[in-house]
């Protein structure tokens, strides 16, 4: 395939002003000040960053053009514009001179820095003079980091929510890193964005069933463990509804008995989840739930109904054909063989209702965990975190210019101007310095690191210090807690 | 998926699913594109796809996801040894392109031989994903429906009609694959996109050697770079570089209103009327209300450049003069614009769009409320309609047995369940088997099948569409010849 771009970006090389040398472009989330569009119940201060190493990995290292991709997109492009407009002179430049290797620098925060929104994360600019216009080429493939970054984010807002809600009816974050699982690998666009996605919410937690996601991080971040995620058997409908109507007791009996030393999750909503809960589960196969272990419980998953009314309603059946027992909390826990997880219509806003709920009816969250799919993988766009590429300084006849936009109609679409740096103020907290001011010191060294020049990666990040980078803080945790 | 082998009753011998999107009562699209098999066919499901490579680092994997054996090694063998790693499955489908009533069998999947029973929902995640190229293609249909209408009012033609919805989501999707798939299903109704990706898949998978065009265009970098006060020079070096054809230019990284007052008709206003009638600037706004901006631009524009009025008695701005907007533009704002420019007194011919992320990413598989359900099993030798019926939501049903889709005698499009559709009346047509694929469906067909019924028989009256309940257009659609 051609080099991958834009139409857009196709014809800039002739756009930009006589004698440029240098184009230097930045990545925020912006920040939106003024949201009166929408009273927005989850504010997204702070994003994670993630996914640039697989664009760099995949996408943009070694080298990415050879005389054949030259041709075909010479010939793609003068079909597609129905001109001549393929800047063929600047792709065979670098062919010749690097190798096909792109003379462009990016320097970024470390992967999983969790930094506020409004700070620039990481910054492009052409490292020879003739390529000024290479900077823009690579900003489709490198704004598509939108996706893994909110993800990560969306993901770990999530993470907080149950953290909070299982501290406080608990006393402990126990299994945290289990309560929100993976389900979205069917409600994703495609096969590559399930790799990175999954990835994305690995970073926070461990339970997958996109298992696309574990070869993405196996194979661009790399772990010390030999998995970073985990399943459990799991039945779906038409495991049971295959058995027939009259036989989902045989359905479920012959299922939890192949699984008898492992969790085993159990669809039970077929026909009617109220009856499954209270005669099969509760009475018809009783004893052979009791007799599961701790480490292998069952898990009955409701699958449709208002979700925190079922959550509750099935909570209320189990309860009482299953033996209670109150933690040093106070609340109520099913015993240790049998729990719940709820996955259908989990996003953000309901996860949030179901464990408020649980909670004033004096439900441990320690009872239930959570499967999200198209709101964990799929419901998202570039637009929740306004994530944004844009040019700041040029370099034309020598002199630099620091650039921006700054729209009439919308000040919250203002630009970054000149080269920009990161840094933690002595109070901690985060910084973003513009027009090359981060050249004094004031403020200390740079967060922002080379991580690729000419077309080589120069520095990487393991998956495990991604989630120690992302891991929630002991403030963090405190500030949840008041 | 991996554990479901273990999980279905004794002596399986058929699983037989299918694919809907599903009926809801006030859903907003009644009908469906159906699209995209052919692309997941050719690149993951045709020819010997298992290999012993494969079934050991699945085995190894799986050990680890599950910490415990659950990988069916033996299944998999099997398939390796007995069809050479190729898939006995067998999918029936509608022809691609085919716009579909909401609530019908798009799509079959069984096994072809008994041993593979559980094959048939192992290859279910893939196939689900089918909910994103059938969504792109049904919503840029949607926009295309608006944009007709409209077009044919307010010029009384629908000339330039596959041009004026542009593709500008490949920076807003979530993967370069997701953009080549969503890229290539806004092409089944448009010729216009900025996602190349999209082009290639078509040229690949679809055997179109040029799907979408696109022109010379700015972007905020290019004008910016040359500083805050020569957005002038900015303005007019693109006016030089791109002497002839079209060339669109984003406006307002400044102050668009006087980008299009004191600029483009003001100091360029001479450049702006010696372009010729097929090179035309395209203005671009890109903040502020869309709405709004759409129509106090086009006002500025008037001012400074004149208008003329068309046949059916809107105005027109010099031809070689328009507009493009590309900001916040969905189906709701998209009608809003058109209406406002209409009581303007404005035709459409003036105006045209750019969609990112509601045309290739604000969509989910509960846009069209997609699903893959297991409708009938065979075990014993004996068949058995099986289905899903939630109390907890009706809307949640799945349908029964082994399914058809034919056109009844009074024209509508239905499903046939319990397996007693006659076989010469069915729609779906077995387009994999065994490893290969039996239909090559071309871009240029699957255009033909997804047509407005307007662009079928473009000397038809307008009718007014909006308040058509669910039931009702469907006959008028499929007497009017929309398949």
């Amino acid at each position: 395939a051609p080099p991958v771009c834009y139409s857009i970006q196709v014809t800039h090389y002739k756009q930009y002003p006589p004698n440029t040398s240098k184009v230097y472009s930045y990545f925020e989330c912006r920040e939106k000040k003024t949201d009166s569009t929408k009273d927005r119940k989850v504010k997204y201060d702070k994003t994670v960053f993630y996914g640039l190493q697989y664009i760099l990995h995949k996408y943009l290292k070694g080298k990415v053009v050879t005389p054949e991709k030259i041709q075909e997109a010479k010939e793609v492009y003068r079909e597609h514009f129905q001109d001549d407009v393929f800047n063929e002179k600047g792709w065979n430049y670098i062919l010749e001179k690097y190798d096909g290797h792109l003379p462009i620098e990016i320097k970024a925060v470390p992967e999983g820095s969790v930094i506020p929104r409004g700070n620039v994360l990481f910054t492009v600019e052409n490292t020879d003079p003739e390529c000024y216009w290479l900077t823009n080429w690579v900003e489709t493939i490198l704004v598509q980091i939108w996706y893994p970054i909110t993800v990560a984010t969306n993901s770990r807002e999530q993470k907080k929510i149950l953290a909070k809600y299982l501290m406080e009816t608990s006393g402990k974050l126990e299994g945290l890193e289990y309560k929100l699982h993976d389900f979205g690998y069917r409600g994703v666009s495609s096969q590559e964005t399930a790799g990175i996605g999954a990835s994305a919410h690995l970073v926070n937690f461990k339970g997958t069933d996109t298992v696309a996601g574990i070869g993405v991080i196996k194979k661009y971040y790399g772990t010390k463990d030999p998995v970073p995620g985990f399943s459990v058997p799991a039945a779906e409908h038409s495991t049971i509804t295959a058995w027939g109507k009259d036989h989902e007791k045989d359905a479920f009996e012959h299922i939890i008995k192949q699984f008898p030393s492992v969790p085993v999750s159990i669809v039970s909503d077929s026909y009617d989840i109220y009856n499954a809960c209270e005669k099969i589960w509760g009475e018809d196969l009783r004893s052979l739930i009791v007799a599961r272990s701790p480490s292998a419980p069952l898990v009955v998953r409701p699958d449709s109904g208002n979700p925190l009314d079922t959550v509750l309603k099935v909570l209320e059946i189990l309860g009482k054909k299953f033996p209670l027992e109150e933690n040093n909390k106070g609340y109520k826990v099913l015993p240790p063989y049998i729990r719940v997880i709820q996955g259908d219509g989990v996003d953000i806003n309901t996860l949030q209702e179901i464990v408020e709920g649980m909670k004033e009816h004096r439900w441990s969250i320690e009872n239930i965990s959570f499967g999200s799919g198209g709101a964990l993988l799929q419901k998202l766009t570039r637009d929740l975190l306004n994530c944004s590429f844009k040019c700041s300084y040029v370099v034309t006849n020598g002199l630099g210019v620091n650039v921006f936009k700054d729209p009439v109609a919308d000040p919250n679409k203002r630009s970054k101007k000149g080269r920009l740096s990161l840094h933690k103020t002595p109070s901690g907290d985060f910084v973003t310095l513009e027009e090359g001011k981060g050249d004094l010191e004031e403020y200390g060294e740079d967060l922002l690191h080379t991580v690729f020049r000419n077309g080589t990666i120069v520095k990487t990040y393991s998956f495990d210090e991604v989630r120690e980078n992302a891991r929630l803080k002991e403030g963090e945790l405190k500030e949840l807690l008041r | 998926m991996i554990t479901h082998y273990k999980q279905y009753p004794p002596n399986v011998t058929k699983v037989y699913s299918y694919f809907e999107c599903r009926r809801r009562n006030e859903a907003q699209f009644s009908e469906v594109v159906f699209f995209g098999l052919q692309y997941l066919l050719k690149k993951y499901l045709a020819g010997p796809v298992v290999t012993e490579e494969k079934i050991q680092e699945a085995k190894v994997f799986y050990q680890l996801h599950f910490r415990q054996a659950v990988f069916d090694e033996e299944g998999w063998r099997k398939i390796l040894e007995k069809y050479d790693g190729r898939l006995p499955i067998r999918i029936k489908a509608v022809p691609e392109g085919k716009v579909i009533p909401r609530g019908n069998v798009l799509f079959t999947v069984e096994n072809t031989d008994p041993d593979f029973f559980w094959l048939t929902n192992y290859i279910e995640t893939m196939l689900v994903q089918m909910w994103y190229p059938i969504t792109v293609a049904t919503i840029s249909r949607e926009f295309k429906k608006i944009l007709a209408k409209h077009l044919k009012a307010t010029s009384g033609s629908l000339e330039g009609l596959d041009f004026k919805l542009h593709d500008f989501g490949y920076r807003g999707v979530s993967s370069q694959e997701s953009a080549a798939l969503g890229g290539a299903a806004h092409l089944v109704n448009f010729c216009s996109t900025d996602t190349v990706a999209g082009v290639l898949m078509a040229q690949r998978y679809y055997g179109c050697p040029m799907a979408g065009f696109s022109i010379p265009a700015a972007e905020h970098s290019t004008i910016i770079s040359w500083g805050r006060h020569r957005e002038k020079e900015a303005f007019e070096s693109l006016l030089d570089q791109f002497p002839t054809g079209c060339v669109s230019v984003v406006s307002d990284s400044y102050d668009i209103f006087n980008a299009c007052k004191h600029i483009w008709g003001g100091k360029l206003r001479e450049r702006v009327l010696e372009r010729g009638d097929d090179s035309t600037l395209v203005i671009r706004p890109d903040s502020g209300d869309p709405a709004e901006t759409v129509i106090e631009v086009i006002r500025i524009l008037e001012e400074c450049f004149g208008s003329s009025v068309n046949s059916v008695g809107y105005k027109l701005l010099p031809s070689n003069l328009r507009i493009i907007q590309g900001d916040g533009i969905d189906l709701s704002s998209v009608k809003e614009i058109l209406e406002k420019l209409r009581d303007e007194g404005w035709s459409m011919e003036n105006v045209l769009f750019g969609c990112g992320s509601s045309l290739l990413q604000k969509i989910n598989r509960d846009t069209l409320n997609c699903a893959f359900k297991c409708s009938y099993v065979e075990s014993n030798g004996k068949g058995m309609d099986v289905y899903k019926q939630p109390i907890t939501d009706p809307s949640k049903r799945s349908k029964r047995g082994r399914l058809s889709l034919r056109r009844n005698s009074d024209g509508f499009i239905e499903t046939v369940e319990h397996g007693v559709g006659k076989p010469e009346e069915d729609m779906l047509v077995t387009v994999f088997e065994n490893g290969s694929i039996l239909q090559d469906y071309l871009l240029e067909e699957i255009r033909k099948n997804a047509l407005l019924w307007e662009e079928e028989d473009p000397n038809c009256y307008q009718h007014n569409r909006d308040d058509l309940q669910a039931g009702e257009p469907l006959q008028k659609h499929i007497i009017n010849g929309v398949p």
